[in-house]
């Protein structure tokens, strides 16, 4: 295991190399300055002055050939430095390290409420297939996929002030604890919840026809223990893969959640860094983003044996 | 196989009781943190603010943080609401020529410690707000005419050499040529007066973070910084006690960053704030009442610029045609049909020589610019290139474009039209194809002068970058003479007002609006009156209820 894991950390390295290349070139060759956004910003009679612009430049460096910048950048990050945002001057390991907790509690608050209630959800549907109950599992799935989380989230808070004159809008961030955190974590679940419950739907009606099913059925197993060792087991493998895939997907796509409930996270800070092409930031951003996509095929190709021993037998055989 | 489907689908009573305890549950959990939020409050002001800055240093001169230096930090001079000069840390100004002008500081003035501001924090505040690093944005409009501020800016030196300080209470300002207004420029917040050996390394650098609580600053203004958490954009201040000024009457103010504007109105709405940096909705007036955004016209003003050298706008019959093609009574209700803001006619507001400026408003003449169009070198909307638009952004603001490509579909045939929100984008990949770039110009002094030069001047930002390099000698030459006239010499002004005409000659824009300088805070706020900087002219005057 311990060959395995170095194998993909040997092949991550130059993935990110080229993805991060690709970025830094996006950044450095695309539309916003980040000097000159600076001063375009600000309304009125800005002091629009090209030697000092320059003169900025040259003081943050960026002045330099494209690829000299690169080369510093990748240097500098060998020897664990992140440099510093071209904006604020602030290191940005700091920056990333005060918003990266947020967004992996609040990514992995959203993975287990999915999986506690798509999970069952899914298994229901399937229990009870084409039954009025199997529809309404379904169609309401399929409404959560259709929201997006940008139309979901001022929606409820709206919806919320409306509904309840008086309430307090849930703004901010008080830690996985705090009542705040429902209405981002219900946005942020809504559609891996409908991913997970129509996968988990579709994986156990494969599974009620296989023949180990009907025979713990023909032994008189009851059909609880029958859907949750016999059926749930197997079931487990895909939509745990599924859900490694969907925690990458919401660290990197809470954008609009943080956004609009004001969380400190990767997303808020994302944002930040685009709209003043800081690529300092989006480039250490890129890197745990890319990082963490590792991390989740990791822990899944881990867990699989877990789950289902057929798997581990099938890589020693290799 | 066989499963029992017959009951599954129907809610038991216990069911549906047990669902209605969980509901109840959650939301008196909604409801008891309502009441917590609300038992909080007094006379705090809590703002909402629009971005997730990171960068809070009060020598930017610029940015949505800048909005509120004159919270924290006292300024040479202030302007009121009423854009009348009032002292603050100096109490009087003069000059025998223009070019050496002598301030003197007010004995009472002290930092939030009790220690006397003198001309060396004076001096240094300035020294390092015209530091390259330190980014300030408009350090140049306050600055740049003063001996040595070139070298420094250039990053070849650290001390403004026009600046003397014979004694603690005297600053004496040399500048490189006469400026009639420079006491004007001072009056604002660009480079507000901070303790120089707080704010400034030995390199002459800013000293990274300086202001905040951990470090111990001291502070000039009538309320000093608390707390500051960066990452969570949050930030408090609490009245200075020891200010020279009057006391101030808030126990403190609140400033938290809420980047979406729903949430924002939202928060406002329900009480949990009452103020709020830039709140520009298409809604605001239905959602949050007049008064929120009510205020006085400042020296700003939103238009679309063309740049005269890209195609087809290269064609002076072709710009006169898209100007005149465009109903601007229609353009402006498109956009603030419920104010604040006003119709602009002309790039001049809210400074003396704005009225009567004898600029005669571009007509809307659909005939006229039909025919004008067939007589350019296109000879029809059907040889044109696209027209590209950029900084097409906020909801009023596309209204307003999307109203303007209608007019000329309607009245001149004009279909290819593309729309992109950036507004850096000449920088871009799209630099070779913008014709049009909508943007504001203005001024942070109440002079007709300094805001031509900054809006059509051959030297400014908008005539190098947006106009495409516009040049008038007539505009020059007369912005030039003007500037050499005493502020309150007649002859300053008409000058302005001719080559504010001269430039009508070259069809070069389509005038949008006016800008109102909103209060952007709930009826139940008082004093919260801003100046043309769009600072709070006085602080100390807020109060709530």
């Amino acid at each position: 295991m311990l060959r395995y894991v170095l194998t993909r950390f040997a092949i991550w390295i130059p993935s990110v190399l080229v993805v991060m290349l690709a970025v830094y070139a996006l950044a450095f060759y695309g539309a916003g300055d980040p000097i000159k956004l600076i001063f375009l910003r600000a309304p009125g009679d800005v002091a629009y002055n090209p030697q000092r612009i320059e003169a900025i430049r040259e003081s943050a460096g960026l002045n330099r050939p494209f690829i000299e910048q690169f080369g510093l950048y990748i240097w500098n990050l060998l020897h664990g430095q992140f440099g510093n945002s071209l904006t604020s001057g602030r290191a940005v390991w700091a920056m990333v390290s005060a918003a990266a907790p947020v967004s992996f509690q609040l990514a992995l608050c959203a993975i287990i409420l999915t999986a506690v209630v798509a999970i069952p959800l899914g298994m229901i549907a399937a229990l009870n297939q084409n039954s009025r109950l199997d529809y309404a599992i379904l169609g309401s799935a399929l409404f959560l996929w259709a929201i997006p989380a940008y139309v979901a989230g001022p929606l409820l808070m709206v919806g919320l002030i409306v509904l309840l004159p008086g309430a307090s809008v849930p703004y901010g961030w008080g830690g996985v604890f705090d009542v705040r955190i429902l209405l981002p974590l219900l946005v942020l679940s809504f559609q891996p919840i409908a991913l997970i419950v129509r996968q988990t739907r579709a994986a156990v009606i494969e599974v009620l026809s296989e023949d180990f099913v009907r025979t713990a059925r023909a032994k008189g197993v009851p059909e609880i223990i029958v859907a949750l060792r016999h059926i749930l087991r197997p079931v487990l493998t895909p939509v745990v893969t599924q859900l490694g895939l969907i925690m990458i997907t919401i660290v990197n796509g809470a954008i609009f959640v943080e956004l609009v409930f004001g969380l400190p996270g990767l997303g808020r800070l994302t944002v930040q860094a685009l709209i003043n092409s800081d690529y300092p930031v989006i480039l250490a951003i890129t890197l745990i983003g890319s990082f963490l996509v590792m991390v989740s095929n990791l822990l899944v190709d881990v867990l699989y044996p877990l789950l289902d021993p057929r798997a581990n037998d099938s890589r020693r055989s290799r | 196989m066989s499963f029992d489907q017959s009951d599954k689908t129907n809610l038991s009573r216990r069911n549906a009781l047990k669902f209605g305890l969980a509901a109840g549950v959650g939301l008196t959990v909604f409801g008891m943190n309502a009441r917590i939020v609300l038992a909080d409050e007094g006379q705090v002001l809590k703002v909402a603010h629009p971005a997730f800055d990171q960068d809070w240093s009060p020598l930017r001169g610029g940015g949505r943080t800048f909005r509120w230096n004159s919270i924290w930090w006292a300024s040479p001079m202030y302007f009121d609401s009423q854009g009348n000069i009032k002292p603050y840390v100096f109490t009087s100004w003069e000059s025998a020529d223009n070019t050496v002008w002598t301030f003197k500081i007010d004995p009472k003035a002290v930092f939030s410690d009790g220690s006397k501001i003198t001309s060396a924090d004076v001096k240094g505040s300035w020294e390092v707000a015209s530091m390259p690093n330190t980014k300030s944005q408009r350090a140049d409009q306050v600055l740049s005419k003063v001996k040595g501020y070139a070298e420094i800016a250039a990053g070849s030196a650290n001390e403004l050499t026009g600046v003397a300080t014979p004694d603690e209470g005297t600053v004496v300002v040399t500048l490189a040529a006469a400026d009639p207004i420079f006491f004007m420029r001072l009056a604002n917040h660009i480079a507000p007066i901070t303790k120089a050996s707080q704010s400034r390394g030995s390199d002459g650098e800013e000293i990274i973070d300086w202001y905040k609580p951990e470090n111990k600053p001291v502070f000039s203004g009538p309320f000093k910084l608390t707390s500051i958490d960066i990452d969570a954009g949050k930030i408090t201040f609490e009245p200075n006690e020891n200010f020279f000024g009057p006391k101030p009457k808030l126990a403190r103010i609140d400033i938290t960053s809420i980047e979406d504007n729903v949430t924002a109105t939202s928060l406002i709405k329900s009480g949990e704030f009452n103020a709020h940096t830039e709140l520009v909705t298409s809604t605001i007036i239905q959602d949050l009442g007049p008064e929120f955004s009510a205020g006085p016209l400042i020296p700003t003003s939103q238009h679309f610029w063309f740049n005269i050298s890209r195609a087809p706008m290269d064609d002076p019959k072709v710009r006169q045609a898209l100007i005149m093609a465009v109903d601007r009574d229609g353009l402006f209700k498109a956009s603030y049909p419920d104010g604040p803001h006003k119709k602009a006619d002309q790039i001049l507001n809210s400074v003396p020589g704005a009225d009567n400026s004898g600029f005669e408003p571009f007509p809307y003449d659909p005939a006229a610019a039909k025919k004008l169009l067939a007589e350019s070198s296109y000879g029809g909307p059907e040889r044109l290139p696209k027209i590209l638009f950029v900084g097409i952004s906020a909801p009023a603001i596309q209204a307003a474009a999307q109203f303007i490509a209608e007019q000329w579909r309607q009245n001149l045939g004009i279909t290819a039209v593309d729309m992109k929100p950036q507004q850096d984008a000449y920088a871009g990949p799209d630099q070779n194809s913008v014709q049009i770039f909508r943007d504001d110009v203005g001024t942070r002094v109440p002079d007709a002068v300094s805001y031509l030069t900054g809006s059509i001047a051959s030297t400014s930002s908008n005539a190098q970058n947006k106009l495409g390099g516009y040049k008038n000698d007539k505009v020059d030459s007369a912005l030039a003479e003007a500037a050499t006239k005493a502020a309150d010499d007649p002859q300053r002004v008409a000058l302005a007002q001719q080559a504010q005409k001269a430039f009508r000659e070259d069809w070069a824009f389509i005038p949008w609006y006016s800008q109102a300088m909103s209060r952007w805070a709930t009826k139940e706020v008082k004093g919260l009156e801003k100046n043309l900087d769009w600072q709070i002219a006085e602080p100390w005057n807020i109060s709530i209820g």
